[in-house]
């Protein structure tokens, strides 16, 4: 980010979005705290976090539902703190959908070219075209509650898309669903907004469906932008503790950093010195810092014999006290006697073809440096 | 002994020995039927209007005698005859239709943004001072209200004082038209803004900033989104007001000086001041006839809004 | 009540024996002044109850009749303030539901009472002992003996604010159309009062009352043009006070009442006359024996001079026993008469001609102005 003050503004130009320095306060309580960053155009972009984490608020702000306390909001290079809700060019599809339950599933999708006056054959064509695009042709005339959940949040989509906004923004629409439907729905998203082309901005707490329908994510907690990464680099190198425990299962262990040597770490826990760990993108980590080392929880492995471990740099010995069958793996919770009794999760992606343990049995658990990342402790893993 | 029965606190044997009680006189097995009993008040209370509105009728088609003021022993149609015929009660009878009719556009269209107000307004403050102001008056008996109004908008009321104040002679502003439908305004403008609020809850407020997403300014969204989800509480508070005030004595009575009868201030004068309660019962039961026709016809035009009785949806 | 339906009451032995007692007491006792002498008074009743007028008349008939009459009998007066209007319908019913009627004496407008004794509802009074001592005022015009007792009467003065009338009082009711009283006047709201002098006032004849009134109605259309305010009572007062009218048709009282509040204000009857009309005292049918007895009594003690002179002052009307002191103010007033002379300005027509028509004319006029 060494880019001059004249490239970021032809940056934040070429940006279908550009969020800038943007503060939301209610009396003293920060619901967003100096959030800055841009979305390309063309690409899908999701806000994850948990709830209060200030991703709807920021999303409310892109939308025009209030104004930010500072900062400043550019949409297509233009600063839109001014411009109202009605005159921003966005398609929006609400939490609870927010389709009008007196209206057929064609007036909804009419109702925004109505608004911009189009011509009535204009309109007809343009609602047509996009029922079909969301795979509702021929359910026009159906009124709303006459239609099924998934249909429903079709024809959102379909009315938030049908005047062509130069962004579509996305505020936890597939929550309410059940998980069957919510994952066909974010394979539409994707779908849709990939043959569109057309900038989104999505806000979940759901970090599966975050890293499903995403070209980037940005996580939050607590009204700050904790990492801005493609899904993928979020999920291999989370920037801090937080993204570490919010994106996939992970486990924590705490001590301090008793050596650093360029991005290796050493770090003692429970006694036993862990060396050659990667730092986490986090701050910079110095000798003696209290520190949380994180491992995933599938990349761990769970053997009887220590042969079986052969491959890993750490092992230790633990005592099964759950083990529950998910079908596609096997989730382990594993009492770490050696590491003072920490708890692991410990996922085992071939249930079939490995052996089980029954609570009770004594384990080994073990792992790869590589595999490790650790963070200062300037925030907690929880 | 003495001890257990100290243990066993008074209120619980006095509670048993009224469960007992109750039980021998209402068994269980007689419990079904409670529903039924509850209903009976209501049932009571209907059938002796229904028993009054045929006594009414029943004096309706006997004419008072002025020589013995007796009424006759036989039925004739008389009183209706004279009710039609004459030239009074067409004046009475349509000023209070025109009446109402104005008095519900007018009320409705001022108690829609009050009520929008109260409902989505962010301050507490705010719309724990519209609740107040709504309420007030409320408290406030309608007769004592017209008087109050009689001493604002007098010749030396207030209004006149201040007109006074920048050189204007003193207008009468009272004992006409305007001001009985001013008076029922005000009167009816709470009844209209309590039944739309609850009709305007039930509006989820993301539909409007769905609207104002969509392109809608506030307006349109007004006139596309609220008007229509609200058209229940809107043909409710509708029907209410128009009955109300199709039928109210007390405002045109004070503020309409003598001079701007409405139906039920010449059914009045037909029962206590004529002593002719057979023409009385003949205008009350026109009264009630063009009410129910006004009420079917909303009913057939917007629906039965709010006091539609099954919550089905169209 | 015909023959045929007493016959078909249940007699129980009691009611005869009552009947039979009653009918005793009534011929032994008859009439009513003789009985005091040697008869034991029928049982006294712990009240009784005189349906009348609020204010400053409920106030006058206390201090005049009512405490009097306790103070004599030991009887409470209780009065009831229910409007005279709404307690006709109560009374018809309780007497055609051979039910006891709501109250023991109706102090009622002499029109009202009229209607009541003219359904039959109403005690004769014909043998109160002060009877004998009043003027023929006290006769109700136009009906048999005294179903009800007339106490006083009252004229329909033009009422007027005599800083409006710069160049001397009005005389006539004509002086009402001056345009510059256009909006400043004020008629009952059914007429009541004003019928016969427009009648006058139009260049019709009284005599032509009720045949043809139609110069009555040209005069009230020709009124109507001056937008009077229509009112009541107490809306007289009110509007006096508040400035709202400069002239009305109404009765002395209300005029008197806002002159008594300080506000300057004159009444004259003007030269086509003015409505002379009475209230007066009636009993319901359907009372106890012993009750009926002792609201005659007050009926015959509100006869009494001096009964009738602390009643009236308090009213400012003039009563119906002679040698009444008309109150200081009132000397010599056209609403106060005592003389032939005075009466012979006023208007004075039968009662049973007024409740036989007053549904007409009150049509009439209210389809006059409010058309």
């Amino acid at each position: 980010m060494n880019l001059s003050n004249g490239a970021r503004e032809s940056a934040a130009a070429q940006a279908a979005v550009s969020v800038k320095n943007v503060s939301m306060r209610y009396d003293d309580f920060y619901a967003v705290r100096d959030a800055s960053f841009d979305v390309p155009k063309g690409k899908f972009l999701t806000i994850l976090g948990p709830s209060g984490s200030g991703k709807t608020t920021l999303l409310r702000l892109i939308a025009g539902f209030g104004k930010p306390t500072s900062g400043e909001i550019f949409i297509g290079g233009q600063p839109v703190s001014a411009v109202p809700p009605h005159k921003r060019v966005i398609g929006m599809v609400f939490q609870k959908l927010a389709l009008f339950p007196h209206m057929t599933a064609a007036q909804n999708v009419a109702f925004p070219l109505k608004m911009r006056r189009h011509d009535a054959r204009t309109i007809a064509d343009q609602v047509e075209r996009y029922l079909e695009l969301v795979k509702l042709g021929g359910f026009g005339s159906r009124r709303i509650h006459e239609m099924s959940g998934g249909q429903q949040q079709r024809v959102a989509i379909a009315r938030a898309l049908v005047f062509e906004p130069d962004l579509l923004l996305l505020d936890e629409p597939l929550a309410a669903l059940d998980v069957k439907l919510r994952e066909e729905m974010q394979l539409e998203f994707r779908r849709i907004q990939k043959e569109l082309g057309v900038t989104t901005i999505n806000v979940t707490h759901d970090q599966r469906e975050a890293m499903v329908v995403s070209d980037e994510v940005i996580v939050m907690n607590d009204g700050l932008i904790q990492q801005r990464a493609n899904p993928v680099t979020a999920y291999r190198t989370p920037q801090n503790a937080f993204v570490a425990n919010f994106i996939g299962v992970t486990n924590f262990l705490e001590g301090p950093a008793t050596s650093v040597s360029g991005n290796e770490v050493a770090f003692r826990c429970a006694g036993h010195e862990l060396s050659g760990i990667s730092v986490g993108s986090g701050p910079e980590i110095k000798a003696g810092m209290s520190c949380s080392g994180a491992i995933r929880a599938e990349q761990i492995r769970v053997a009887a014999a220590p042969e079986k471990l052969a491959d890993l740099t750490f092992r230790f010995t633990g005592e099964i006290i759950d083990a529950i069958f998910e079908g596609e793996r096997m989730v382990y919770e594993v009492n770490v006697a050696e590491l003072g009794g920490v708890s692991f999760r410990v996922f085992d992606h071939d249930p079939i073809g490995h052996t089980q343990f029954l609570p009770g049995e004594r384990v080994l658990v073990g792992w790869n440096p590589k595999d490790m990342h650790v963070f200062g402790n300037n925030h907690s893993p929880n | 002994m003495r001890n257990s029965r100290v243990a066993y606190p008074l209120t619980w044997r006095v509670m048993d020995m009224l469960e007992n009680v109750c039980a021998r006189i209402w068994p269980a097995s007689l419990h079904r039927l409670l529903p039924y009993l509850m209903l009976l008040p209501a049932v009571v209370l209907v059938g002796l209007l229904v028993l009054g509105l045929f006594q009414i009728g029943d004096a309706s088609l006997r004419v008072l005698d002025t020589s013995t003021f007796l009424f006759s022993e036989d039925y004739s149609l008389e009183n209706y005859r004279q009710a039609i015929t004459s030239g009074f009660f067409a004046v009475v009878a349509s000023r209070s239709l025109m009446g109402s009719v104005i008095v519900t556009v007018i009320t409705l269209l001022f108690a829609l943004p009050y009520a929008y107000l109260m409902v989505r307004t962010q301050s507490s403050g705010l719309r724990k001072f519209l609740l107040v102001a709504l309420f007030l008056p409320f408290f406030i008996g309608q007769v004592v209200r017209a008087y109050g109004w009689l001493i604002i908008l007098g010749n030396q009321g207030m209004v006149n004082e201040a007109l006074g104040l920048v050189g204007v002679p003193p207008v009468r502003l009272l004992y006409n038209y305007p001001a009985v439908l001013f008076g029922l305004i005000q009167y009816m403008l709470p009844f209209a803004v309590l039944m739309l609020a609850p009709a305007l809850t039930a509006i989820p407020e993301e539909l409007e900033s769905a609207a104002g997403s969509l392109g809608a300014n506030w307006v349109r969204t007004f006139r596309h989104i609220v008007l229509p989800l609200a058209r229940p509480g809107l043909v409710g508070a509708g029907l209410v007001v128009m009955t109300l005030s199709l039928t109210d004595f007390a405002i045109p009575a004070i503020l309409g000086g003598g001079s701007q009868d409405f139906i039920a201030n010449a059914i009045y004068d037909q029962f206590f001041r004529t002593s002719n309660q057979g023409l009385g019962a003949a205008l009350s039961l026109m009264l009630v006839a063009v009410g129910s026709i006004m009420v079917g016809v909303v009913f057939a035009v917007f629906g039965a809004g709010t006091l539609a009785m099954t919550g089905g949806r169209k | 009540m015909s023959d045929q339906k007493l016959l078909s009451m249940p007699v129980s032995r009691r009611s005869v024996l009552g009947t039979i007692a009653a009918a005793g007491a009534a011929t032994v006792f008859s009439p009513l002044g003789a009985t005091r002498v040697f008869a034991q008074e029928p049982e006294k009743p712990s009240e009784i109850i005189v349906r009348a007028w609020g204010g400053s008349w409920v106030d006058s008939l206390k201090a005049g009749v009512s405490d009097s009459f306790t103070k004599m009998t030991g009887i409470a007066v209780r009065h009831d303030l229910t409007e005279d209007n709404e307690i006709q319908p109560k009374v018809w019913a309780a007497v055609a539901q051979k039910r006891v009627p709501p109250i023991h004496v109706n102090w009622d407008t002499t029109t009202n009472a009229t209607k009541s004794a003219l359904r039959g509802v109403t005690e004769d009074l014909s043998d109160l002992p002060n009877l004998k001592n009043t003027t023929d005022l006290a006769k109700p015009v136009g009906l048999d003996g005294y179903p009800i007792v007339n106490t006083y009467g009252y004229v329909y003065v033009l009422a007027y604010r005599p800083s409006a009338f710069p160049d001397g009082p009005p005389t006539s009711w004509k002086d009402l159309l001056d345009p510059k009283l256009k909006g400043r006047i004020a008629l009952y709201n059914d007429g009541i009062g004003f019928h016969f002098p427009a009648q006058v006032a139009g260049g019709g004849k009284l005599e032509d009352i009720p045949g043809n009134m139609q110069p009555a109605w040209d005069f009230i259309a020709k009124i109507k043009e001056q937008q009077p305010l229509l009112g009541e009572d107490p809306d007289f007062t009110t509007w006096f006070q508040k400035g709202e009218i400069d002239a009305a048709c109404t009765i002395s009282t209300n005029a008197r009442e806002a002159k008594k509040n300080g506000i300057e204000l004159a009444w004259v009857v003007p030269e086509e006359g003015a409505k002379f009309d009475t209230d007066g005292l009636w009993i319901p049918k359907g009372l106890p024996e012993n009750e009926l007895y002792w609201a005659k009594q007050y009926i015959n003690h509100a006869l009494d001079k001096e009964a009738q002179q602390v009643w009236l002052d308090g009213l400012g009307l003039p009563g119906v026993v002679p040698g009444l002191t008309p109150p200081a103010d009132l000397a010599n007033d056209p609403s106060y008469p005592t003389t032939e002379e005075a009466f012979k300005h006023l208007i004075r027509i039968s009662s049973k001609v007024q409740v036989e028509n007053e549904s007409v004319w009150f049509a009439k006029f209210k389809e006059i102005m409010q058309g």
